[in-house]
């Protein structure tokens, strides 16, 4: 029965051939990216292959996982994108308190 | 106009100008967006526990659901700055999607869904909800601003 451990090294000769046909000047970049999904991703990966081994989860029911996977890493980005912008928001509003208090203290 | 006078005016209109700036950059906090939010998570997550059965049976819960999940979508797209939140909830519900709306079109579609997938796409839809609730809470409450 095939592991974990087959499925990671078929999928990295995978994507490694997918860039050589695809995307020659990126397939450095596109191995890394999918090297670091497959890590980030590695405890669901585990359980999904072993469930498409096993029969408790079909072709389809994989794939729509691994699609939500990609999804949620898009909302993922997009919450880190939001903290950023309160992040910078709130050093602004500081900036503000300083500018404000040095005016006050220096004209009134 | 004096030269003090003058300098005093520039730091206003600088400070509104950052005001305007940091203003418009995201919203701020909404407890009733935050509520939402949390809400719809344990609803969600509930009656997908039941996508192992006909969806003939639940399709009363899944057409309201699907109502209440277009509410939160509007509410946040009718805040102003609120971007990013409103992309976070059209990924979540999109029916095209591989999250909640693509989940609940799914068990319309096939009638009924393994345990497994159910069960997994449990644990995706509640990290999804919580980016969404997570950015909500981190946003700055309306009180901090003086």
């Amino acid at each position: 029965m095939p592991t974990f451990n087959d499925f990671v090294s078929a999928l990295k000769t995978d994507l490694l051939d997918f860039a050589k046909v695809n995307y020659e000047e990126y397939k450095d970049e596109l191995l890394k990216d999918g090297t670091l999904f497959i890590e980030k991703a590695k405890s669901d990966l585990e359980r999904w292959t072993d469930g498409l081994a096993s029969g408790a989860l079909s072709k389809a029911d994989f794939e729509f996982l691994l699609k939500g996977k990609k999804d949620l890493a898009q909302m993922e980005a997009l919450k880190q994108l939001g903290l950023s912008k309160i992040r910078i928001t709130k050093i602004t509003n500081s900036i503000i308190d300083v500018v404000v208090g040095s005016a006050f203290k220096t004209f009134l | 106009m004096t030269t003090k006078a003058k300098l005093l005016t520039t730091i206003i209109a600088i400070t509104l100008s950052m005001i305007v700036w940091s203003c418009a950059s995201i919203s701020v906090f909404s407890p009733e967006a935050y509520k939402q939010a949390v809400d719809l998570k344990v609803e969600s997550l509930n009656l997908m526990s039941f996508a192992t059965m006909p969806y003939a049976d639940y399709e009363e819960e899944v057409i309201y659901l699907n109502t209440e999940l277009d509410k939160a979508f509007e509410f946040s797209n009718g805040r102003p700055d609120n971007e990013i939140s409103t992309e976070q909830w059209d990924i979540l519900i999109n029916k095209e999607g591989n999250l909640l709306g693509g989940f609940l079109k799914r068990w319309e579609t096939e009638g009924s869904l393994s345990e497994m997938f159910v069960t997994e796409m449990q644990i995706l839809v509640s990290d999804a909800f919580d980016t969404i609730i997570g950015l909500e809470s981190g946003k700055i409450d309306p009180s901090e601003f003086k």
